[in-house]
């Protein structure tokens, strides 16, 4: 039985649909990924899912039971590292962690022991008692990570846990995201970072203007694009001229332009390497002037493109 | 209970912050001294006397004036010291007996009493309406003795004597009052500001609580705490619960204090701690409402400073409720502050206890409670919108 169960939640925010009838499901100990650029309805499908936000439609299902903000049962299930710092900074580490042990109806002893595990998860145990203001971003991150770890919850909802991080704290991150895992915790994490979606996540949903645009492994992601390496073109002056010299082409499947980048057009080609010197020729007799060339093999950057016309990376 | 986990940590929080511990403990002090200097004592007046107390005349004269119990009689050394006192407003009026007071009198000669008050100050007229009424009852078997030891009758003590003993028809007011006085309460009248001060302060500190609740909502925390299996209800209650408790200890101690130290008259003890308890009971309740609605805090300041002085001064803490016309007076029941002043009116003017202001007390802590639900209603809908 799958510990989450999302059904069609929407939200609604005046005219514009933040949210549009988003579904899937996560199984105990499986990390699913919601892989969708900023404004994509990420933190907005979190908030619904978690239970601090009202959706408009659809059904949230925890641990089998239905779930609804104002049902304090199936909260105590969930761990939720909301995506801005939900600290308190003139107080330490531990006093922070205490107070919410507390909310988790947690007992002195377990608390005492729970606290001591979660610090020592993170990396903060030497800095426990110190204010959180005098921690640094990825310090204060971790911190925000741990809350949610304190009563050990079924299912982990992390909304962008490693922006603004330095690579050493997000390594720890990642680590401890698959360590829990691990341990058969289900884990719902959200970015707008191809390579953790990739490196992390069992299952990647691909949400774009709130929709969900594709579901599955890597594998089966990547597969959407086809068999299909790319060839990215920089191009000097207007990149629409270069669209039919490349479709001319030998070799080319289709070329794309990239919305968001400057001069960047795109073959897609079935083996780049092969094509390479054709593609190089066509280009320089059709007198467009090329300011660099970049190979790229399918991923999830790749597939975000296929799917949306865009580039991931905002 | 995991609004008292709110609230302890927001205890701590507050007191780790030197400024608020200075303001804490000391706005409560500066209070006290503030009603001590306002009204403090206001339910007798102050007379001074100076000069030859110890002689029997003037010793009779003292013993008279003071009979009275809203009189309080203070020996001082001299007539300088006697001046420069009134002048400091330690005392209300003073009264210079000079010095052979008793032997010029009986040897038939004039004496001048000297009466010193300072311009403008109520308790020094009364103190000097007072001196008016006791001089001639003093004089008058004085003068009856001098006149008949000059007329042979035997010397001036045995014609004294006998004046004091006889029953000399004479004039007497006897002051009733009728009807409701605007400020009668003490020879002073200054009693009843006392409460309203008090009540315009607490709820304003009350009502800045709510400014912490915007703080923790802005940072989040309430949002996530919310995540928990934490109550809405649970959370507006806890945030409140601790600023609460300051301002109850905060308000209580102003009452206490000013009492213990300087007099200032609360009434029944029992009844003005009940009556501040609901007063304050409703400034958290509306500090509550406040901290859901607010979305800054610099907004949740401003409204909490208009909201706690215009309610306050609707209410009657600032101009009586007594000077407002009816139409103004009836108004003025929206806020807490006027059910709370005329239940202060009550214990103070009309010696009223705990049991006849039970309604009010009920009343306000009723109006408390549907503040609060209304608040946690609030910030249930503004924590999922
Ligand atoms: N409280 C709100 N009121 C109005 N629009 C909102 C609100 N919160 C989010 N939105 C809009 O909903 C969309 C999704 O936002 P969000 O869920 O924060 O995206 P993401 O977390 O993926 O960056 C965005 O267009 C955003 O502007
Ligand atoms: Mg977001």
């Amino acid at each position: 039985m799958p510990v989450l169960e999302v059904d069609n939640i929407t939200k609604l925010y005046g005219e514009s649909v933040a949210v549009d009838t988003l579904s899937f499901t996560i199984d105990q100990g499986e990390t699913y990924g919601l892989l969708g650029p900023n404004g994509a309805g990420k933190t907005t499908a979190i908030s619904m899912i978690v239970g601090v936000l009202d959706r408009d439609a659809g059904q949230v299902r925890v641990g089998g039971r239905p779930h609804s903000p104002a049902d304090r049962r199936s909260k105590a299930l969930i761990g939720y590292v909301p995506q801005d710092l939900a600290l308190y900074h003139d107080i330490s580490a531990r006093e922070n962690l205490r107070f919410f042990t507390k909310l988790y109806g947690m007992s002195r002893a377990a608390a005492a022991r729970e606290i001591e595990r979660v610090l020592e998860a993170v990396g903060l145990a030497d800095r426990a008692d110190d204010a959180v203001r005098t921690y640094s971003g990825g310090m204060a991150r971790r911190l925000n990570i741990a809350i949610g770890l304190l009563h050990r919850p079924k299912l982990l909802i992390l909304d962008e846990p490693t922006v603004g991080v330095d690579p050493q704290s997000r390594n720890a991150i990642l680590a401890s995201v698959r360590e829990l895992a691990g341990e058969g915790v289900a884990i719902l994490y959200t970015t707008h970072y191809m390579e953790e979606a990739e490196r992390l996540c069992d299952r990647i949903g691909i949400l774009d203007g709130g929709r969900l645009r594709a579901e599955g492994t890597r594998r089966e992601l990547v597969g959407l694009v086809g068999e299909h390496d790319q060839v990215v073109f920089k191009v000097e002056g207007d990149p629409a001229h270069a669209v039919p010299v490349l479709e001319a082409a030998p070799g080319v499947g289709r070329v794309q332009r990239v919305e968001g980048e400057d001069g960047e057009v795109v073959a897609f080609v079935a083996d780049a390497r092969a094509a390479m010197t054709e593609l190089m020729a066509a280009v320089a007799a059709g007198g467009v002037a090329v300011r660099s060339v970049e190979v790229r093999e399918p991923d999830l950057e790749a597939v975000f493109l296929h799917l949306t016309g865009r580039a991931l990376r905002d | 209970m995991k609004a008292l986990a709110f609230a302890l940590l927001g205890l701590r929080r507050f007191f780790r912050e030197r400024t608020n511990l200075f303001f804490v403990v000391l706005m409560p002090f500066l209070m006290i001294f503030m009603m001590g200097l306002m009204f403090g004592g206001t339910s007798q007046v102050r007379l001074g006397v100076s000069g030859a107390t110890g002689e029997p005349l003037a010793a009779r004269l003292v013993a008279s004036l003071g009979a009275d119990d809203d009189v309080e009689v203070v020996r001082v050394g001299s007539r300088d010291d006697l001046v420069s006192r009134v002048e400091r407003g330690e005392l209300h009026a003073g009264l210079a007996i000079p010095a052979g007071y008793d032997t010029t009198l009986r040897a038939g000669g004039r004496v001048t009493l000297q009466q010193i008050t300072r311009p403008g100050d109520i308790a020094g007229l009364t103190a000097g309406a007072l001196i008016a009424s006791v001089v001639p009852k003093e004089a008058a078997p004085i003068k009856a003795a001098g006149f008949a030891a000059a007329q042979g009758a035997g010397t001036f003590d045995e014609t004294y004597r006998a004046a004091l003993g006889s029953a000399v028809p004479g004039l007497d007011v006897k002051v009733t009052t009728t009807g409701e006085a605007v400020m009668p309460h003490g020879a002073a009248g200054f009693g009843i500001w006392a409460p309203p001060l008090l009540l315009l302060y607490t709820f304003m500190t009350a009502l800045i609580a709510g400014v912490g609740t915007v703080e923790n909502r802005r940072l989040g925390v309430t949002r996530r705490a919310y995540s928990t299996p934490t109550s809405a209800g649970s959370i507006v209650l806890g945030e409140t619960l601790g600023k609460l408790v300051i301002t109850l200890a905060q308000g209580l101690t102003v009452m206490l204090g000013s009492a213990l130290l300087f007099g200032v008259d609360w009434g029944s003890p029992p009844g003005a701690a009940a009556l501040v308890v609901a007063f304050i009971l409703v400034g958290a309740g509306a500090a509550t409402l406040l901290g859901s609605l607010m979305r800054t805090e610099a907004q949740a300041v401003s409204v909490a400073v208009i909201l706690g002085l215009g309610l306050g001064g609707l209410g009657g803490t600032a101009v009586p409720l007594e000077s407002f016309s009816d139409t103004m007076r009836t108004v003025a029941h929206v806020t807490p502050h006027a059910w709370a002043y005329d239940a202060f009116t009550r214990l103070v003017r009309h010696g009223a206890g705990l049991a006849d202001i039970l309604p009010t007390v009920a009343l306000l802590t009723a109006a408390a409670i549907a503040l609060f639900t209304l608040g946690a209603w609030h910030m249930h809908r503004a924590l999922t919108r």
